[in-house]
């Protein structure tokens, strides 16, 4: 791309939202030209939010990831543990923010504690699938000359996999890095005492449009920043471009009374250490519930029941199209920007921008501008699958063999017909991999939409039960949630694996 | 792929600059005198400027009280550290503190700052919301949640909350600004402010006006504490009611303070100097000029409990405990 093509986008899009402003104007939307007076008239106030919340969510990256990289190294020593740390990793991950926050605020106190661990759990998942996979990526002969040395899998470890493992690691860490700035800024609501969030809230009550859009832009410009700078020290660190992220399913995989017995031992595990943690800690039964007593919630009270079904109904009626649409945009744009590499400098700048902003920002905005009804969540919703969607499908597009395309076009067939036979397939275990990875972050996206701006769904009832002390409420919910989440990850892998079987079969033989 | 120089060298410097991150936040100075905490509702704003006012000015201090306060927010728990023992008071609101002790938290309200619930019907000019009778046929923004407040409100007033139609939004006045709604259930004491700050003079219902009698913001503690930890008990109130009548006397004095103090808070000077003034006639009534700041009449506990009842909520009277609040004023 010439550097005048690769500025067109943005700048386009800079006039775009200046007129857009200029025409919408009053109490919704503030223009390029407003944000950049407010910012300048408040140099003091925004430094010192960003310089509180980028610290926060850099100590919950380094932990986050730090955490990954052991529960990868865990798993590759110990491969039979490989299912059991994946299925609890998942379990954690689906863990609905708005529900951790809270509790986590209770068990650490003031400080910043809860905005450190809400920013470790936003991002630890997305780096370990991936270095699963990478710890995975060699080829056989590498390992048996290690045998042949007589050397054990500590030394396969050093000298083979961590080194191999290491593209997919800073790829992993990339991705990971807007989620870092998300989970501080939602810590941040649990009653932190400054930061890009509580600015956010503040502005939202008091109606000051410019500052509202300026906190926006800061944190989008902080997570595009923080996204680009590891992407730049990867490129220094490793020839060649960063692998796409292929992991196929490892979840549960074998006959089905295998696979039936993981899932039990993975439901006992998580049972046990939700307990044990609780009795271990000594917590307070008050606001910490144990899994008898969310049990005989559900089952013991038909109100508590309906309405946590009920709640959950609204939530998937908006999040499921929204997830759709997201995928099938992702999907979408990459192969039209396969076809048609003239757009992209227009649409990338966009993809990254939109995807970067906080979702704790956007909702509020998003719903502002499309109004409380179903468009806005679904929108929200769309717009977190979209862009690791778009990403991994662009990379996926990438990886059709050549010599099957030289021979489409040694038969002159055209571009559209070497997309549809070759590319898309080829395409597939990279959509798959993004599908099932975006399940919790559409889940997120809708309850988060429901929490600070339609009042409905399990969002709402999550928020509506911390506040008036349901706690009871709160944790069923959040297991609810994670539920969800995990049989919808569940349902995608098999899918995939159907799938893949068919269209990509190397990519799912053990 | 060529092999990636993982050496020892880039190994320990990557875990020292881990160990300084770590080792950020661990210093805390020694405290001589007792730490407690005061945990806030919300962010801070000058919602809270008595408290501001006797941390500045240092009232805590020579009553022996280390005092830590402690912000809200829109996802804090507000109840829980004061039962977990982080906080020894919470400020919270009567239909709050009995949802929880209907939980089974231990507590009691040992004091009462506005004495008039905030809740408010804000409307525009040119269609306002004057009296509950004009409600029927007007559409209505709120949280959800809100509902039993609106609920209480028809009941108490001979309405069918059926003929006003509600519009879930979020806690914000774009939607009556914008004319989605025509009139909005919120505080007396923000989303009015910040119209009037951007120039629009809205019109204000309070709900208290007409019935709904609802002790709000108020302090609670554990039965625990206030068998055990008396003393601190009386010493932190005391200090709330010195820092609130002087707050009374000089309401932009306290504005000031409030911004200067929370310089990373946003808070906007005018904004402040104008929900000061209207925060006075709810915490400040004849009754507190007689008896102290804090303190309640038994005819408005009666009041609160029947509103509650009708949100559906059983209370009595147990809930409520003078003995500090005598304690301070006696």
């Amino acid at each position: 791309m010439t550097p005048a093509a690769r500025w067109t986008g943005p700048a386009a899009l800079l006039v775009l939202w200046q007129g857009l402003a200029l025409a919408g104007g009053g109490w919704l939307l503030a223009g390029p030209s407003e944000v950049a007076g407010w910012l300048w008239s408040n140099p003091g106030l925004t430094t010192r939010a960003v310089a509180v919340t980028l610290a926060n969510a850099t100590c919950g990256f380094v932990l986050g990831n730090g955490a990954a990289i052991g529960l990868a190294v865990i798993a590759a020593l110990w491969p039979r543990a490989q299912n059991l740390v994946a299925g609890l990793a998942l379990v954690v991950f689906c863990l609905p923010l708005i529900a951790t926050g809270p509790i986590l605020r209770v068990l650490m106190g003031p400080g910043e504690g809860p905005q450190i661990v809400l920013a470790a759990l936003a991002v630890y998942y997305t780096t370990l699938i991936p270095m699963l996979a990478g710890l995975r990526a060699i080829p056989s002969a590498w390992l048996d000359l290690v045998q042949s040395y007589g050397r054990g899998r500590w030394a396969e470890l050093v000298h083979v996999r961590a080194r191999a493992s290491l593209p997919y690691l800073l790829a992993g860490l990339q991705i990971s890095a807007p989620a870092a700035i998300l989970g501080a800024m939602v810590g941040e609501f649990t009653g932190a005492e400054r930061g890009l969030g509580v600015l956010t809230i503040r502005f939202t009550r008091d109606l000051d449009i410019p500052a509202l859009w300026s906190m926006g832009v800061v944190a989008a410009g902080l997570s595009i920043a923080v996204y680009a700078a590891i992407g730049w020290a990867g490129r220094r660190v490793l020839p060649g471009t960063p692998p796409v992220i292929l992991a196929p399913p490892r979840l549960i995989r074998g006959s089905p009374a295998r696979r039936l017995a993981d899932t039990a031992l993975l439901a006992a595990a998580a049972l046990t250490l939700w307990w044990a943690g609780i009795e271990l800690l000594g917590l307070n039964p008050f606001f910490v519930k144990r899994p008898p007593d969310v049990a005989a919630a559900f089952f013991g009270s038909p109100d508590t029941r309906a309405a946590l079904l009920d709640a959950a109904a609204k939530t998937l009626a908006l999040a499921v199209p929204g997830y759709l649409a997201g995928l099938a945009l992702g999907a979408g744009l990459a192969v039209l920007l396969s076809l048609r590499p003239g757009l992209a400098g227009l649409m990338v700048p966009l993809a990254v921008a939109l995807r970067s902003i906080p979702i704790v920002t956007t909702a509020p905005l998003v719903v502002m501008l499309l109004g409380r009804g179903a468009a806005g969540t679904v929108t929200l919703v769309a717009l977190m699958v979209f862009f690791p969607t778009f990403v991994a499908c662009q990379q996926g597009l990438r990886q059709a063999p050549g010599p099957i395309l030289d021979l489409f076009r040694s038969h002159a067939s055209g571009p559209g017909r070497q997309m549809l036979h070759v590319r898309i397939p080829a395409m597939l275990p990279a959509l798959f991999a993004s599908a099932r990875m975006s399940v919790p972050a559409a889940i997120l996206a809708a309850t988060v939409a429901e929490w600070l701006a339609t009042g409905r769904g399990l969002g709402n009832l999550m928020a509506l039960s911390a506040s008036v002390s349901d706690y009871t409420m709160l944790w069923l919910a959040m297991v609810a949630v994670t539920l969800i989440s995990a049989m919808i990850y569940g349902g995608i892998a098999w899918a995939e694996r159907r799938v893949l079987l068919v269209m990509a079969p190397e990519q799912v033989r053990p | 792929m060529p092999p990636i120089p993982l050496t020892r060298r880039a190994m320990i410097r990557a875990g020292a600059a881990g160990l300084a991150l770590g080792g950020m936040g661990l210093t805390r100075p020694a405290a001589a005198q007792v730490p407690v905490a005061l945990q806030l509702s919300w962010l801070h704003s000058v919602q809270f400027a008595g408290s501001y006012i006797a941390q500045d000015r240092g009232w805590w201090r020579e009553a022996g009280l280390d005092v830590t306060l402690l912000q809200g927010g829109p996802n804090a728990p507000v109840e829980p550290p004061v039962v977990a023992g982080t906080a020894l008071i919470g400020i919270s609101a009567a239909d709050y503190a009995a949802a929880a002790v209907a939980q089974g938290a231990p507590f009691r309200i040992i004091g009462v700052a506005m004495q008039k619930n905030p809740f408010a019907i804000a409307s525009l000019p040119d269609n306002p919301v004057r009296t509950p009778a004009d409600l029927p046929g007007k559409r209505i923004g709120m949280a959800v949640a809100n509902t039993p407040v609106l609920q209480a409100l028809c009941t108490l007033n001979d309405i069918d909350i059926a003929d006003i139609q509600i519009v879930p939004t979020q806690y914000s006045a774009q939607p009556l600004l914008a004319g989605e709604v025509d009139c909005l259930l919120c505080w007396e004491t923000d989303l009015p402010v910040a119209m009037e700050t951007e120039g629009v003079q809205a019109r204000t219902m309070l709900l208290a006006d007409h019935g709904y009698v609802l002790h709000s913001q108020t302090y609670i503690a554990t039965n625990d504490s206030l068998a055990n930890r008396r003393a601190e008990l009386v010493a932190l109130l005391g200090g709330e009611v010195r820092g609130w009548d002087a707050y009374r006397a000089d309401t932009d004095a306290a504005a000031e303070l409030t911004v200067r103090m929370f310089p990373d808070a946003g808070l906007d000077p005018e904004t402040q100097r104008l929900q000061a003034r209207r925060q006075v006639p709810l915490m400040f009534s004849d009754l507190t000029d007689a008896q102290g700041f804090g303190w309640w009449s038994e005819e408005s506990v009666e009041a609160t409990i029947r509103t509650l009842s009708l949100m559906g909520r059983t209370v009595t009277p147990d809930l409520w405990d003078r003995s500090i609040l005598e304690a301070i004023h006696g």
